[in-house]
């Protein structure tokens, strides 16, 4: 059974269709490359399995269990956990309080519980200085930190969305080290949006790719970057 | 350490708060009153503050545990002292009816809503002749203790100390990461298995809970109340002023605040009857340009600015005495 999958999912704003009759899987272990234009519906997608948005038609199922109207605080105690593209950081809490936030919440761990458990993560992670408020962090500190926090949910499923967005070459290294082995060691489903195609080529086993709101391609990297139509996406249609 | 420190200085002072009767008079007993009143207010409203709402209901919560005091007592031959815990659940069950409806609203909206709820519950009060007694209001035929000075200040101070334990736990409890997590950002809140509206409703109910056995105790303190002592708009402007001079989001800070604006405005009053307003308001303008953390949040930063050259070690020194100052 698959971890994750959508059938038919659309999400309309007035008129505009955003995200159009999407179907797709995610399995357990799998590190999914999600790609597609600026506007293509990448994030609004996201946003509709991880319940920040609720779709307009469709059906999300995880592991079976249809969540397609769940709340997100019930989906990411479920195990659907994720980063966002524009960081979300809780300034008016440490960086380790930031972390234990999805362990406590998420998990239901008591402060100390949630304490070790978010030090152990971040330790995993190479983030250090948990005592400091967030204002402090580098930007690839900060996307460490979210990253953490997304893992003290005990995710099954995680959607990291242009985590590797404003790191040098160096950090975006690091952080595909740093993705391979956590969604190794935890067999997660891992959903990564990028724009950097390195990035995928490296890290994805399989892509599928929006545009439009249309899911217009789907298979390994190498496959999908030779798929005309993804090409004509990318590039414009052909004068 | 520093916990330690905390932990002693709060006794000491609890000690001296407790055993202030034994060598004040009626008059500062009376005064001290007040201001307890108000600081109870005051680190109640910053409660729910924590979460991000700002609500303009204190009054209106107040006023409405001063009524289901007084009317058990008068119309339903209740115990006083059982009274302020009934008129405290009344509060608490009203808020938690309301919940439902205006903590889906937001910023201003719930706090216009907040404020439009307070001058309904008046209204009832002032046109319920029969039984809430309509704009004359309604008499006890005694005060509760016989009016015992000491007794007076004693229940006020458990009152007080009730409402600063619920600040206390919500500080130490995970409700702190909860009621953060949702006034910084909604959206990680939820993704962090946050039910939001949950923790807004808990906030909500324990905080007006807190004003209604509040305005119960000044009740059953005077003996009697009309609408528009009950409603009284200083009920929710004074704290409000006081939270922001001391410090918001924390427990100390309104209770310094208290302390300050309670003490100047009673001196205030004597000298300038009514102008005692027109200081508040300046002091709200002032805090709100000039030191939006207040007292404290001054403090911190000095704090950290004197501690922290700039090395990763001093600053996180910074950050434990911001840590000890809660």
């Amino acid at each position: 059974m698959s971890k994750l999958s959508t059938t038919g999912l659309t999400k309309a704003f007035s008129g505009l269709v955003a995200v159009n009759d999407v179907s797709f899987a995610m399995e357990e272990g799998e590190i999914l490359g999600i790609i597609g234009p600026n506007g293509a519906g990448k994030t609004t997608f996201i946003h509709l399995v991880s319940g920040i948005l609720m779709p307009s038609s469709g059906r999300i199922e995880f592991k079976g269990r249809d969540v397609t109207y769940l709340p997100a605080h019930e989906r990411s105690r479920l195990g659907i956990a994720r980063t966002y593209q524009l960081i979300h950081p809780l300034e008016n809490l440490k960086v380790l309080e930031n972390v234990m936030v999805g362990a406590v919440f998420s998990r239901g761990k008591s402060l100390r519980e949630a304490r070790l458990s978010a030090e152990g993560i971040c330790d995993e992670l190479g983030l250090g200085g948990l005592d400091r408020d967030t204002a402090q962090l580098s930007i690839l500190e900060i996307k460490k930190m979210e990253i953490a926090r997304a893992l003290a949910n005990e995710p099954e499923v995680l959607f990291l969305d242009e985590v590797m967005a404003g790191l040098n070459s160096d950090e975006t290294k690091q952080m595909i080290e740093t993705v391979r082995r956590i969604a190794g060691e935890r067999r997660m489903a891992v959903g990564v949006v990028e724009h950097v195609m390195g990035v995928i080529r490296e890290l994805t086993q399989r892509v599928i790719v929006l545009e439009a709101g249309e899911l217009i391609a789907e298979g390994p990297y190498e496959k999908v970057s030779k798929d005309p139509r993804v090409i004509e996406a990318y590039l414009g249609g052909a004068a | 350490m520093k916990i330690r420190g905390a932990y002693i200085a709060a006794a000491v002072a609890a000690a001296i708060m407790i055993a202030f009767p034994a060598f004040l008079g009626a008059y500062p007993l009376n005064v001290a009153r007040s201001v307890m009143t108000y600081m109870a207010l005051a680190v109640s409203w910053d409660m729910l503050l924590r979460s991000g709402q700002i609500s303009f209901g204190i009054a209106g919560l107040f006023g409405l545990g001063s009524y289901a005091s007084i009317l058990a007592v008068l119309r339903g031959g209740m115990d006083p002292l059982l009274s302020i815990a009934f008129a405290a659940l009344v509060a608490g069950l009203v808020a938690f009816a309301l919940g439902f409806a205006i903590l889906r609203l937001r910023a201003m909206y719930f706090s216009i809503t907040t404020l439009a709820l307070m001058e309904i519950f008046r209204i009832i009060m002032h046109n319920l002749h029969d039984f809430s007694g309509g704009p004359e209001g309604v008499v006890l035929p005694e005060v509760i203790f016989g009016g015992d000075a000491s007794a007076l200040y004693w229940l006020c101070l458990g009152g007080l100390a009730v409402t600063i334990g619920a600040s206390w736990y919500f500080e130490r409890s995970k409700l702190r990461l909860a009621l953060t997590a949702i006034r910084n950002d909604e959206t990680s809140a939820r993704s962090n298995g946050i039910d939001i509206f949950k923790y807004l409703l808990v906030a909500f109910v324990v905080t007006s809970t807190l004003q209604g056995m509040m305005g119960a105790i000044q009740v059953q303190s005077y003996g009697f109340t009309t609408p528009d002592t009950a409603f009284d708009a200083n009920f929710t402007l004074l704290p409000l002023a006081m939270a922001l001079l001391g410090g918001i989001h924390s427990t100390i800070g309104p209770m310094a605040g208290a302390v300050l604006l309670g003490i100047a405005s009673e001196w205030l009053k004597l000298k300038i009857p009514y102008g005692h307003l027109v200081v508040y308001g300046v002091i709200i303008i002032i805090v709100i340009l000039f030191m939006p953390n207040g007292l404290f949040g001054l403090a911190r930063k000095a704090i950290r600015k004197a501690g922290g050259a700039g090395s990763p070690g001093s600053a996180s020194n910074g950050s434990d005495a911001e840590e000890g100052a809660r």
